[in-house]
């Protein structure tokens, strides 16, 4: 057979195959005019764009069978694997690698380019070679249960955390294999937490260890190109937004490895007593309204990528599925006796005296299809205010972060009016688990209403509408009216959540009441930036307390809007009680400490101060501010309101302390903080991208402008550019995929 | 102490035919050779006519310099960079410590133009087990697969 074919095979397995199917939204007019293309070579033709591969029921069969008439070209260029496999589809059987009989082959089809259809939609600029073929397992290693196991790239990831009092380090090695008989470019979006401050990033191969360069973004990539270009091992790291990132690794020879390591630290949560920290592991489903920028789209495994620019992320089927699992350790020194661990996942604790523990995941939950968090409970009454510092010793720069925590007494405080806007996310994506958890937790938060508090339920999905005309007395038949209003939503259609927002927002804030709009959604929109932007004009004297409902939420966004809300944020996982949570949530917000508050810093000289609009301050949970100082560090006077009512609390200063960390934190936060202005400032010379890009550059950190990349130059890989292989990732733990990916 | 290389092997050292583009990818190999185990070093790598990118920075031989140097920011300013520090330090034993010639890091590098590229190394420090300084001189060698 000649190899100039596109459709090229296959691998006679030795005791078994798979069937890969031809999906693809190409048309295939293309295909047999398709140049004549070598093995490693056909990348430099532009004939073939990336490989499709697939070995179960692709997306029902109906569309299975829509594919395969597309193709007949296809079909009749080797009849004696057609003859294996096509009866099949005319059967109507589904297709999966459990159904194929021994002897049958693994075939995998490669994409014709739009540019060889005489097209210029391509949305991919990273050509690829022919078709592939994937190699059988080791003997021996061959995975327990097929049944629609994908081969790609990513086999496995492996987390070692550190933490050590409040700052998590945390290293993730991602290690590439090709399973094919050609060398490939894997590319991986994946998310981390989203306050990470990435600030390393090695390439591994074997025992030599590259260690990547922090450059412009643009500048990064073009290197990253040509070095794929060249035939050179390389790998690109790429921020898609502040929780999601894109890998790419260049030149992977057939049967070889390449790890990538990638080092971040961040802050963790604190709450009544208990630290929390938190993996994610699977980036959710994001709709795109309409003319969003920069759009991230949800992809079918082997589809294209929509049109309209951005990026993909890219899902397995329901009967597929990739072997790639995840290890997570996490070493705990809390410098105060650990009283109590707990976790969304099963895991396995070792204890190394009072104050340090190592937690492992356990093997059999290592799927990464939702978030990974993991809460330890410290000893003590309760936590104190206090004052961290540090001075860079080269520049004689001080940072400082003061943690506050409001003073025993501020609990007594008496209870005021509230005006509650419940915000309800009833798109496509929270139907199911996520909705229903959404309606119990407001179903409990009726219950702690009481008589002088008027509420609003609204919800969105495609559009906007609301409970009440305007917010209505917490009356016992308004409260069951509003019971009868939740059981009839439904979670249809998509997250236009501007339309909640500005529901929510934009009505006469009743001065008598405060007011608190709790948003409950999963997040997963791609126009993040419209959102901040929306709260950030609209909030007024509101509150918002975001509720983050699911498995695998958009942190990023749920974060955001609590803080140009000046509120918090909470999780409620399917497995969660939603009474429980709503009561704790319900119980805090409706006990603000301090609000309104102004800090003294006293002699210190104060610039650069992350968040620049504080919070309130609530019973139980801790405000946290960074910033630069010059001078000697000082007493603090923390000022504000309680019960409309001047109060302050002093916080002292301590010396001069070693938190060298402090100033990637701040950085960390001004890189975001300027992240979001870019929503809503005008910015016509790019000043806010200059400021980013040069303090990114200067405390060596991820951001948005600024990329890793890693080169190994000391040989060139046979042949050039490699084929791009996407790796599918499962739809987030209690996601529908047909009302999310299988939408578009 | 100073070394100087000119660059004029960029891609015959890796065994192909010289490629046509403007754009070229090398790697330059570092050797510190010492009478004693050295725990830390500093080296500058600079090229005098700004034809220099830093795209990697690897680990040398000694198990007890596992990981990879560190550089120094001025790699990464104003987009071609003619000037990088490199540093690392290992807190293994003293018997684990290399002493004698030993590769310390590999420098991953891109090139641009048709000017051959001219490096020079300059060892800021070597320092022994006990912290302190020791004599020590540093070679460069391009990387050959």
């Amino acid at each position: 057979m000649k190899k100039s074919d596109l459709l090229k095979m296959w691998m006679r397995a030795a005791c078994f195959a798979f069937v890969a199917v031809l999906v693809s939204s190409c048309a295939n007019d293309g295909v047999d005019s398709a140049p004549p293309q070598q093995p490693g070579e056909s990348g430099e033709s532009g004939a073939i764009e990336e490989i499709i591969v697939t070995g179960a029921k692709v997306g029902g069969r109906e569309q299975s069978r829509r594919a395969w008439r597309k193709k007949p070209a296809v079909v009749e260029r080797d009849m004696s694997v057609v003859a294996a496999v096509a009866p099949r589809f005319h059967r109507n059987e589904t297709l999966s690698l459990s159904s194929v009989a021994p002897g049958e082959e693994l075939w995998i089809i490669a994409r014709v380019s739009l540019e060889a259809q005489g097209t210029n939609a391509r949305t991919d600029d990273s050509p690829g070679s022919g078709a592939m073929v994937a190699r059988p397992y080791e003997p021996g290693h061959e995975p327990t249960d097929r049944a629609g196991l994908v081969p790609l790239p990513l086999k496995h990831t492996a987390v070692d955390a550190s933490i050590s009092g409040y700052i998590s380090t945390v290293n993730v090695r991602q290690q590439f294999q090709n399973p094919f008989d050609e060398k490939i470019e894997a590319v991986y979006m994946f998310p981390l937490p989203e306050k990470a401050a990435v600030s390393e990033f090695l390439m591994i191969i074997g025992e030599r260890r590259i260690r990547g360069i922090l450059r412009e973004k643009e500048e990064a990539k073009a290197i990253y190109e040509e070095a794929r270009r060249q035939g050179y091992q390389a790998s690109l790291l790429v921020q898609r937004r502040p929780n999601i990132f894109e890998q790419k690794v260049a030149n992977i020879e057939p049967g070889k490895g390449i790890d990538v390591d990638i080092k971040y630290f961040h802050t963790l949560a604190y709450q009544d007593g208990w630290y929390s920290f938190v993996f994610p592991t699977v980036v959710g489903p994001r709709y795109n309204p309409p003319h969003s920028k920069d759009p991230i789209h949800a992809v079918a495994n082997g589809e294209r990528t929509q049109p309209g620019g951005g990026t993909a992320a890219r899902y397995l089927r329901p009967a597929e599925r990739s072997a790639h699992d995840i290890s997570i350790n996490v070493d705990i020194n809390a410098g105060v006796t650990i009283e109590d661990v707990r976790s969304s996942h099963r895991i396995s604790t070792s204890h190394h005296g009072a104050e340090t523990t190592r937690v492992q995941l356990a093997n059999h939950t290592t799927i990464p299809n939702r978030d990974f968090v993991l809460e330890f409970q410290v000893a003590g009454e309760r936590m104190k205010s206090k004052l961290l510092t540090h001075v860079d010793p080269g520049s004689g720069q001080g940072y400082f972060t003061l943690m506050m925590y409001p003073p025993a007494d501020f609990e007594r405080i008496g209870r005021q009016p509230m005006e509650m806007v419940f915000v309800l996310d009833c798109s496509g994506s929270m139907r199911g688990r996520p909705l229903t958890q959404a309606k119990n937790a407001v179903r409990a938060a009726l219950d702690h209403l009481q008589p002088e508090d008027t509420f609003q339920i609204i919800r969105f999905s495609d559009n906007a509408s609301q409970f009440g005309r305007t917010p209505v007395a917490a009356t016992r038949q308004n409260i069951a009216d509003a019971r009868g209003y939740l059981k009839l939503l439904r979670g249809t259609g998509g997250t236009h959540v501007l339309q909640g927002v500005r529901t929510a927002l934009d009505f006469p804030h009743d001065p008598k009441r405060l007011r608190f709009v709790t948003f409950m959604t999963d997040g997963y929109i791609g126009n993040e930036a419209e959102i901040i932007e929306a709260v950030h004009s609209g909030i007024g004297d509101s509150r918002i307390f975001s509720f983050g409902v699911g498995s695998s939420v958009n942190r990023y966004l749920m974060e955001r809007m609590a803080k140009e809300g000046r509120g918090a944020v909470a999780y409620l996982s399917p497995s969660d009680s939603a009474r429980k949570i709503m009561a704790s949530f319900f119980e805090r917000i409706s006990h603000p400490a301090l609000t309104d508050i102004q800090i003294d810093w006293g002699g210190m000289n104060v610039a650069d101060v992350y968040p620049a609009r504080t919070p309130d301050v609530f019973v139980g949970r801790p405000v946290v501010i960074t910033g630069k100082y010059l001078g000697a560090p000082d007493d603090v006077i923390v000022r504000g309101l309680r019960d409309s009512e001047q109060h302050s609390f002093r916080i002292a200063a301590g010396r001069v302390g070693q938190n060298a960390s402090i100033s990637k934190v701040w950085a960390r936060l001004k890189i975001a903080d300027l992240g979001d202005r870019q929503a809503w400032e005008s910015d016509p010379y790019d000043e806010l991208a200059s400021e980013i890009r040069n303090t990114a550059l200067e405390h060596q950190l991820m951001s948005a402008y600024t990329s890793f990349v890693a080169v190994d130059a000391s040989r060139r890989t046979e042949g050039r550019r490699g084929t791009t292989v996407h790796q599918g990732v499962p739809v987030p733990h209690g996601v529908r995929y047909d009302t999310t990916v299988g939408k578009n | 102490m100073r070394v100087v290389l000119p660059l004029l092997l960029l891609v015959s050292a890796v065994g192909h035919a010289a490629p046509t583009e403007s754009v070229r990818f090398s790697a330059i190999e570092v050797y510190l050779t010492t009478e004693q185990p050295v725990s830390a070093w500093q080296f500058e790598l600079t090229e005098a006519n700004a034809l220099m990118q830093v795209v990697g920075v690897e680990n040398g031989e000694s198990p007890a310099f596992a990981d990879a140097p560190y550089y120094d920011r001025a790699a990464v300013e104003n987009g071609l960079a003619d000037r990088i520090t490199i540093a690392d330090f290992s807190l293994a034993d003293e018997k684990r410590l290399p002493v004698g010639k030993t590769r310390i890091a590999t420098v991953h590098l891109l090139t641009r133009g048709d000017r051959e590229p001219q490096l020079e190394t300059v060892l800021v420090v070597a320092t022994g087990y006990n912290g302190q300084a020791i004599d020590a001189s540093i070679s460069l060698s391009k990387s050959t697969e």
